[in-house]
Parts: structure tokens; C-alpha cells; sequence
């Protein structure tokens, strides 16, 4: 009896101090604050890709579903007919905020909100997101390239186990679809502690807004003399026959 | 090892065995296109295709094709593509190897009507059918083909003098694509009644006065309407179905497009620099009349030559243009066979042209490469290629025009 009654309180106040530590989601404190967020832009050009990884410590705990919430400026943006073959082919999961316009210049295009659902890949949560630069206005000044900047992602967690969060000092709640198929809305938890990272940034061509006077005299001179000389070379050997009025 | 090349070569201009070699060919290119798509990154169908694709999954559900951003063409190939939802993704391919064939077909066609023999014929064709350009844009899913088989189509019609089927045709061709409107003038000069001797021999003032009324006859009368109510037909058909969209998309668009992004055309940095600016109006008016000018110049000097006109017509169309991209060269290209016959160059001089056009478009591809997958700023490298390749398809066509020998006029006027 004595000993039931022991086992009963060595297990309560195990059960009771670990209460504080973690929520009925089996999300612990200890763990997500082993949770971190990088983010890296590869390849050149117009055509990169945005490479997104969630590095834990071990633990990981059952059924845990991550969201990475991006931000992404005007200068870029993500072709929906890409994602939707690149789904098919190596399972991206990606919701878009808002439909994006695919051949508008940067200045007249917002930002935009992606969902990024990334997939467990060799023990480290890993999403490639292929973006894409828009043209941007020439630059008046000489400068030859514009900065994009791409800001970290936001980081929300949340576990298949859980039907209700309760509320989880310092982190926030938030209600976001549960799925890449938008049947639902779950709540999950916001990791806040990542904004440590610099935003990485893409370099993108500027045309020279101060040739704009030599590029237009150019460019007509060029098309000038070609018509100028195709028109002579039309009048000499054309066979206007049956054209009266120039002959 | 040469004998054996020869003896493939002459087996091969047997009209039979060329356009089938030529389907086949293209129907392995298909295939592969399948199993490349299946298995590699890199997919070898177009983006296109699946415009097209997903237009026509919009109406088999009942909706408006335009739901499809970036769909611009006519419902009308969403609608003949259903089979792609209904049966199998590759039916539209098949469609338009069919087509490419067929336009290698027409060719042959009215080049035996032109007077060539067989074996000729055959030779000349074969620039088409064994050229791997059409085939591969065709087996990649674009829907070029179906447009210069209508086109060629229209021109056998014509050189049949079969006008309200080539009127049809015709129609049918200009609501596909705007550019073959361009085409109006020449068909109308080729079409107005020729002058008799008694005309010929008053002084020009009478000459010129009788110019409209020859051009005015009822063979353009027919056309002109037939053509008409077959284009306004299907635009009013396509208006009331998809409202505004369809002319903005299909029309308009082309119309006043502004892509500012890279291409082959000469005008291409000069309005990314001048987009937002108010001068933007007038240089877009500025390149507009180069182009018209000489198009016109064209039409009056080559019409008694509709195949050897309309070629000039698109491929000046084409250089001139505000936005040229590599599919438009197989606009003027289905035409190119039935110039060359009646061209006294040389084949030595028929490389060196082909080869100058090639480097042309590699002077431009290079610095776009760097621009595009490279991240340099050779916006400045990809004018001067853009004005190079202008230059280069202006020395192409004065060549061209230089070395035409039209059909002997005595012969002609003796036919009359």
C-alpha cells in the first residue's frame, strides 16, 4: 500500500514538474527552443532557388507538421503553373496568398504571401522553392545591379495529436490551413526566437536608364538605314508590272 | 561511303517514302518527348502545351478558356483540343505533327502546280520535312503548325484560283493569328483583272485611273466578303461565348503588346528603357512605320508572287517587329521552299546566308544565356546583338530579293 502510495507521488511529481514544460501538444519548451531556421538562395541569374531548412535537436516529437510563412518582396516572383508540375514531381508542397502576375515589372508588382509545407529529408525539415526575378525600372544613377531582399520566414508548428492549443507562453497562436489542400484551418504555434538570421539578398540586372538618349538614336538610325536600304533594293528589283502609278 | 549516302538520299525523294520518314520521325520525337517528360527533370514539352492543355480542361468544364492566365489565342484551339482531356495528353501533339506534315504536303503541292517535277519538288520539300525546327517545335507541343497549314493552304487555293476556299482559309488563318492580315494587300493586287491590250496602250494618267476599277473586280469582291464573314463570324460566335476577355486576350493584347523583357527585336531595350516614359507613344509609332513602309513597298513590287510576297511580307514583319521570339521564324520559314526555286543562288551562297542567320541568333543567345541564368548585366551586349541580327536579316533578304528571278513575264503574257 505504502509503496502504491509512494510510486503514486514520485509519479505525480514527476508528471507535475514536466507539467510546466509541456503542453498537452507534445510540443516542449526544451525542444523548440532547439529549433532553428536557415535560409539560402541558390543559383544565378533570373531563375533561383530558395532553399529553406529547420534544423532540430532530438526529440522530434510524433506527428509534427511545420509551416514556413514567406514574405516575398516585388522584385520576385513564383510561377503557380511551375509549382503545380513540381508537385507531381518531387512532392513541393506550396499554398499561394494571392494569385501572382507572371510578366509584370517589379514596380508595379506587391508583395506576396507563400505557404511552404517542407518535408522531412534525412532528419532536417528541407523546402526548395524555385522564384523567379522580375525586370525591374532601368536605373537613372549607373547602378547596375538592384538588391531584392527576401526576409526569414516565419516558423509555425503544430502536431497531428492535437485538436486545441492552449495557449503557450511566449509563443503565439495562429490559425493557418492544416493541409497544402486548404480543407482546413488548425492552429499552430509561432516560433518567434528565429529572426536572428540577416535576410538574404538576390542581385538582379538594372538596364542603364541613362543611355536612354544613345540606345533610342541608336536603335533608330539601325532600323532606318535597314528600311532605307531594303527599300532600294525592293524599287530595283521589284516587278511592279501591272502597278501603273509608278511607273 | 559517299555512294551509300547518295543512294539513301535518291530512295528518299520518292514523295511516298519522304513524308512518311518525315511523319515517323516526328512521331519518335513525340514519344521520347513522353518518356523525357516521365523521367527528367528538364521536361521536353513547351510551356504552351499545357496552356493549351489547361484552357481546354477550363471548357470541358464549362468555363472560359481565359481562366487560364496567360492563355492568348482562340478559344477555338482550346476547343479543338479537348480530345487532350477527354482521350489522351498527346493528342494535341499528334494534331500538329499531322499539321507540319500536311504543310509539307501543301508545299509539294503547289510547287507541282508551279511547274517543278516530282524529284524537284521533293528536294525542295524535304527542307521542310526533314528540317529538324518545325519538327521539333511541332513535337513539343506548339500550335505553329496548324497555322502554316492554313496558311499554305490559302496559297494553293489561290494559286488554284479556287477563291472561296482560299477565302475560308484565309479567315480562318487571320482569326488564328493576327499576322496574316498582313497578307490583304498582295492577295488583293494578285487578284485584280489583268489589263488587256487596248488598256495598255493609252497614256499612263488613263492607265492610273484604270488601276482602281481593275482592282475592284468581283474575284476580290468574293474573296473580301467570304473572307469577312468567316472572320466576323467566328469573332461574334467567341464574343458572345467569352465576352471581353476573348478580344482582349486574342487581339488586343498582340496588338498593343510591350513585352520589355529580352528578345530578338532591335526595339527591345530601347522600350525597357522607355516604358513608363511619355516618349513611349511616339517611339512606339516611330517603329510601327518602318515596318508598314516597307510592307507596302513589298506588296506593290512582288504581288504577281504571292508565295515569294508573303514571305518577304512575314519575315520583314517579323525583323521589324516590337517583340520577335524564335517561334515567329517559323512564320516566314513554311513559306521559304516555295521561294526557292525561282532564287539563282548558288548552294555555296545558300550556306553562307543560312550560316550568317544562325550566327546572328548565336550573337544574341550568348549574352541573353548570361543575362538570364547567370545573373550579368549584358543588357548593353544584348542591343548590339538585337541590331546586329536586324542588320544581318536585312542583308539575308536584299540577297534574297537580288537573286529572284520571277517566272519569265513573255511566257505569261503569251499564256494569257
Amino acid at each position: 500500500m505504502f509503496v502504491f502510495f509512494s510510486t503514486c507521488t514520485v509519479y505525480l511529481v514527476l508528471f507535475g514538474s514536466t507539467q510546466a514544460d509541456e503542453n498537452s501538444c507534445g510540443l516542449s519548451m526544451t525542444w523548440l527552443e532547439t529549433v532553428s531556421v536557415t535560409m539560402d538562395v541558390s543559383k544565378n541569374g533570373f531563375h533561383r532557388d530558395l532553399v529553406t531548412t529547420v534544423d532540430f535537436g532530438p526529440g522530434f516529437p510524433d506527428g509534427l507538421e511545420a509551416l514556413l510563412v514567406h514574405r516575398l518582396p516585388s522584385g520576385i516572383y513564383i510561377d503557380q503553373y511551375q509549382l503545380a508540375s513540381l508537385k507531381e514531381d518531387t512532392g513541393l508542397q506550396v499554398l499561394l496568398g494571392s494569385a501572382v502576375d507572371l510578366e509584370a515589372p517589379a514596380h508595379t508588382s506587391e508583395e506576396f504571401l507563400v505557404l511552404v509545407y517542407p518535408a522531412l529529408d534525412q532528419g532536417i525539415l528541407k523546402a526548395t522553392l524555385p522564384i523567379h526575378g522580375r525586370y525591374h525600372k532601368p536605373s537613372l544613377a549607373g547602378k547596375r545591379f538592384e538588391l531584392v531582399e527576401i526576409k526569414l520566414p516565419k516558423l509555425i508548428l503544430r502536431t497531428d495529436t492535437c485538436t486545441q492549443l492552449i495557449s503557450f507562453p511566449p509563443y503565439k497562436i495562429v490559425d493557418a490551413p492544416c493541409t497544402v489542400h486548404n480543407l482546413s484551418i488548425c492552429q499552430w504555434l509561432e516560433i518567434q526566437h528565429l529572426q536572428e538570421q540577416d535576410p538574404v539578398s538576390l542581385e538582379i540586372p538594372l538596364g542603364d536608364g541613362s543611355l536612354v538618349e544613345p540606345v533610342c538614336a541608336g536603335t533608330l538610325l539601325v532600323t532606318l538605314l535597314c528600311c532605307v536600304i531594303l527599300s532600294r533594293s525592293i524599287w530595283m528589283h521589284g516587278v511592279f508590272l501591272d502597278n501603273v502609278i509608278l511607273i | 561511303m559517299a555512294s551509300i549516302m547518295e543512294r539513301v538520299l535518291s530512295k528518299l525523294m520518292n514523295k511516298n517514302v519522304l513524308f512518311t520518314v518525315s511523319f515517323l520521325v516526328r512521331l519518335v520525337l513525340v514519344s521520347f518527348g513522353v518518356y523525357q517528360d516521365r523521367t527528367m527533370v528538364v521536361k521536353y514539352t513547351d510551356v504552351d502545351y499545357h496552356v493549351f492543355t489547361d484552357a481546354s480542361k477550363f471548357i470541358t468544364q464549362g468555363q472560359s478558356p481565359y481562366h487560364r492566365s496567360t492563355y492568348r489565342y482562340t478559344p477555338l484551339l482550346a476547343w479543338i483540343l479537348t480530345p487532350n482531356v477527354y482521350l489522351s495528353h498527346v493528342f494535341g501533339k499528334l494534331l500538329f505533327i499531322t499539321c507540319d506534315v500536311l504543310s509539307g504536303h501543301l508545299i509539294y503541292l503547289i510547287l507541282r502546280q508551279r511547274g517543278l517535277s516530282c524529284k524537284a519538288a521533293c528536294r525542295v520539300c524535304s527542307l521542310w520535312l526533314l528540317n529538324p525546327l518545325p519538327a521539333g517545335v511541332s513535337s513539343r507541343g506548339n500550335a505553329e503548325s496548324v497555322l502554316t497549314a492554313l496558311v499554305l493552304a490559302t496559297l494553293l487555293c489561290l494559286e488554284l484560283r479556287q477563291i472561296p476556299m482560299a477565302a475560308i482559309l484565309y479567315g480562318l488563318a487571320v482569326h488564328m493569328k493576327i499576322y496574316p492580315v498582313t497578307y490583304a494587300l498582295p492577295i488583293a493586287l494578285s487578284l485584280q483583272r489583268k489589263e488587256n491590250v487596248e488598256e495598255r496602250g493609252v497614256g499612263w494618267w488613263r492607265r492610273a485611273l484604270g488601276f482602281p476599277l481593275r482592282l475592284l473586280n468581283k474575284e476580290l469582291f468574293l474573296f473580301a466578303g467570304v473572307a469577312g464573314v468567316v472572320f466576323c463570324g467566328l469573332t461574334v460566335l467567341f464574343y458572345n461565348m467569352y465576352g471581353w476577355d476573348f478580344l482582349q486576350e486574342t487581339y488586343l493584347y498582340h496588338l498593343t503588346r510591350r513585352d520589355i523583357r529580352h528578345n530578338f527585336s532591335p526595339y527591345f531595350y530601347m522600350l525597357y528603357l522607355t516604358a513608363d516614359s511619355p516618349w513611349s507613344l511616339a517611339l512606339g509609332l516611330a517603329a510601327f512605320l518602318p515596318q508598314a513602309l516597307l510592307l507596302f513597298l513589298v506588296s506593290l513590287a512582288f504581288h504577281t508572287d504571292l508565295a515569294f510576297c508573303c514571305f518577304l511580307h512575314t519575315a520583314i514583319f517579323v525583323s521589324f517587329n516590337k517583340v520577335c521570339t524564335s517561334q515567329y521564324f517559323l512564320w516566314y520559314l513554311c513559306l521559304f521552299p516555295l521561294v526557292l526555286p525561282r532564287l539563282t543562288l548558288s548552294p555555296k551562297q545558300g550556306v553562307e546566308l543560312l550560316a550568317l542567320w544562325f550566327a546572328g541568333q548565336g550573337i544574341w543567345l550568348a549574352p541573353a544565356y548570361y543575362l538570364e541564368f547567370e545573373g550579368y548585366n549584358t543588357f548593353l551586349l544584348i542591343w548590339l546583338a538585337g541590331l546586329m541580327f536586324l542588320i544581318i536579316n536585312s542583308f539575308i533578304m536584299v540577297q534574297i530579293i537580288t537573286h529572284y528571278k520571277p517566272p519569265d513575264t513573255t511566257q505569261r503574257l503569251k499564256a494569257e
